[in-house]
């Protein structure tokens, strides 16, 4: 998301102006997306109706493995392009472009049409039950159908990010969520296709912003677009990009199994409102998370530049800044989460006991919100100075590690709320663990400028 | 860029003997000469630290070479956008290897450096393999270690710089085609397949 400028800026610039810089066009980038969600979520629920909710939550752990695949192309790809556009290499860039659309047509067609066939047995076992199983299905149905343009928009995507088009990368998401919010009203009241429709909705808008992609690669004086005989697969292309592509396809993936265990869990503690009332609340914080990454994208350039040049008084001063901007946004989430949970819900469903329900969790879940900005912004700090295993560790804490055990023993204690309070728990326990980190990483630093200084 | 200069690049095999055969090619041609000196000249590029480049010279270890240097919940997918991560610290150093190219004839050992300087006019690219008990041999010498740990490091050596160079080039570390010229430093020793080199290098360049 980030133009190309003199890098000796980063080293004299004032550190809160560039952290606005870089911070803002990736906090916009990563707000259209969260938004995209929140609108299905929103006319679903309103025109559909509560059990229409909690079939739409069901298929989330699908949605996030979709998305695993997806990433493994797009991110592995993406990353391939990148090293080789940086060695001005355009002929195998080119390549590459032709192999991620190839890719992205093989693998999106095979799983959609897998998961299809087995779309049932798949979907009882994220936590669908007979009540929830047909919103669920009729969803998913179109969504997957539609998978292959789902899997070649977002690939395509990350091509133009790498391409040097951020902007256009940037325009194609906010385009997406905007043919979304027009044709899902209409595809839903006004043809009344119910749940469906928003699955159409959101595979024509991907469609369009795809048709637009394809524009822009089809331009030949642009330096990559599409020619003949780059879509032939090579095996090296091919290789290198799922080796690449592997390590976000297994924390995708990660995150798809903890749903499934939220979802599980919720379903038996609290019946299908219970899922949905996570649904809800999934997408409301969801929001201030991806506002809190876009945050920490715009970092990573300022810190990281400034530990290259061992100016250390200016990488702290950026992790200051960092954590300062990161902990106001997720204190609003927790006083939105603590003060007003029943309105934010409201927006989503009429249903009361899905409301309070809803209310209730959200109530639990932002609890340990205002010290997860200061986790997630150290977690990227690691990576910024390129400790990207320890980031990797710290993001697995929060999310999978101290997660997981606490989801299957609380229940056992506290019933439902003992899901609700597995993911505050892991919050606070990953944060611990993060500031301990924190702290031997600034003695280590303490340690190395004596040593320089004498 | 000139045309007068000329650029020998040599990829090897650890303990093939292709620094030496490096050194003494520039030292007959009177060019410059650069293996670890090419660390210096990327952190002059980048202004960062050279411990930097040290510890990303010429390998991607396990962790980095599977989870390559970044989060994925964190991140865009752009490694440029962090200027420490792997690729972009390659960056530098293939900026500085462009510049040093422009500047005076040279030998570059290792660092994909063919690959850096492939639209270069005047560039001969040359792999230097050797048997294994003469790089055992050479290894346990010049490291002070054991013969076992030598063989030891010479393969697992021979495996850094592969997935170091098929991941930033285009090519095959070690394969003929990416070469003008593979040989295999045990049958002739070192000194006179440098003289062969030089042989080769003049007929190819006319000098």
């Amino acid at each position: 998301m980030v133009k190309k400028k003199s890098t000796a800026e980063l080293g004299t610039e004032n550190v809160g102006k560039l952290l606005l810089q870089y911070a803002v066009p990736a906090i916009i980038a990563m707000t259209a997306s969260s938004l995209y969600n929140m609108v299905d979520s929103i006319f679903i629920g309103q025109g559909v109706g509560a059990m229409a909710i909690s079939g739409l939550a069901v298929t989330f752990p699908l949605m996030n493995l979709s998305a695993a695949f997806g990433s493994m192309v797009g991110v592995g790809a993406s990353t391939l392009m990148s090293v080789k556009l940086g060695q001005h290499d355009f002929k195998t860039a080119q390549n590459i472009l032709g192999n991620i659309v190839t890719l992205n047509l093989l693998l999106g067609t095979l799983f959609g049409l897998i998961t299809l066939i087995f779309l049932d047995p798949i979907l009882y076992f994220f936590g669908a039950s007979d009540t929830t199983i047909p919103y669920a299905r009729d969803y998913m149905e179109i969504i997957l159908l539609g998978n292959v343009i789902t899997h070649s928009y977002l690939g395509l995507n990350s091509a133009l990010r790498s391409a040097g088009h951020p902007q256009g990368a940037m325009y194609a998401t906010i385009l997406t969520v905007i043919i979304n919010t027009i044709l899902d009203p209409i595809f839903i009241y006004g043809f009344g296709w119910g749940i469906r429709g928003a699955a159409y909705a959101t595979i024509l808008a991907q469609a369009l912003a795809l048709v637009w992609q394809f524009y822009i690669f089809s331009d030949k004086k642009e330096q990559l677009h599409f020619t003949r005989g780059i879509y032939k697969l090579k095996k090296k292309i091919v290789v290198d990009t799922i080796a690449i592509g592997l390590s976000p396809f297994l924390m995708n993936s990660c995150a798809c199994l903890v749903v499934i265990l939220i979802n599980k869990g919720l379903g038996e503690h609290g019946g299908d409102l219970a899922i949905g009332a996570y649904g809800i609340v999934n997408r409301i914080l969801f929001l201030f998370i991806m506002i809190v990454i876009g945050l920490n994208q715009g970092m990573q350039p300022i810190a990281g530049y400034n530990y290259g040049a061992q100016k250390m008084d200016r990488v702290l001063q950026t992790l200051r800044y960092t954590i300062y901007g990161a902990t106001i946004i997720t204190t609003c989430g927790f006083l939105v989460g603590e003060l007003m949970p029943r309105l934010c819900a409201r927006a989503f469903t009429t249903d009361e006991q899905l409301i309070d329900m809803a209310s209730h969790g959200m109530r639990i879940i932002v609890v340990c919100y205002p010290i997860i900005g200061f986790q997630m912004a150290t977690t990227n700090f690691f990576q910024s100075i390129g400790h990207a295993g320890k980031s990797i560790f710290l993001s697995l804490t929060r999310q999978l590690l101290f997660l997981v055990p606490l989801l299957i023993i609380l229940p056992h204690f506290f019933g439902l709320d003992g899901i609700w309070y597995a993911m505050p728990a892991s919050d606070l326990i990953a944060s611990i663990v993060t500031a301990v980190m924190l702290y031997i990483q600034m003695k280590k630093f303490k340690l190395n400028s004596i040593k320089n200084g004498q | 860029m000139d045309n007068k200069y000329f650029v020998l690049n040599i990829g090897r095999q650890l303990g093939s003997g292709g620094h030496d055969i490096g050194k003494m090619l520039a030292e007959h041609f009177q060019i410059k000469f650069y293996d670890k000196e090419l660390l210096d000249l990327a952190a002059q590029e980048s202004g960062f630290d050279k411990h930097f480049f040290e510890r990303d010279d010429e390998h991607r270890g396990f962790i980095k070479g599977f989870f390559y240097s970044i989060n994925p919940f964190s991140s865009s997918g752009n490694p440029y956008e962090n200027q420490l991560s792997s690729e972009s610290l390659f960056k530098f150093q293939s900026e500085a290897i462009r510049k040093a190219a422009s500047q005076s004839s040279c030998v570059f050992v290792g660092r994909c450096a063919d690959y850096v300087l492939r639209d270069y006019p005047r560039c001969i690219n040359i792999f230097i393999s050797a048997n294994m008990e003469d790089r055992v041999k050479r290894l346990s010498q010049k490291l002070n270690i054991t013969e076992e740990e030598a063989e030891k490091r010479a393969v697992s050596g021979d495996e850094k710089r592969a997935s170091y160079y098929n991941y930033y080039s285009a090519k095959t570390w070690g394969e003929a085609a990416t070469y003008d010229l593979c040989i295999n430093s045990s049958v002739l020793g070192l000194k006179e397949t440098t003289e062969f080199i030089q042989n080769f290098v003049a007929r190819k360049l006319d000098l």
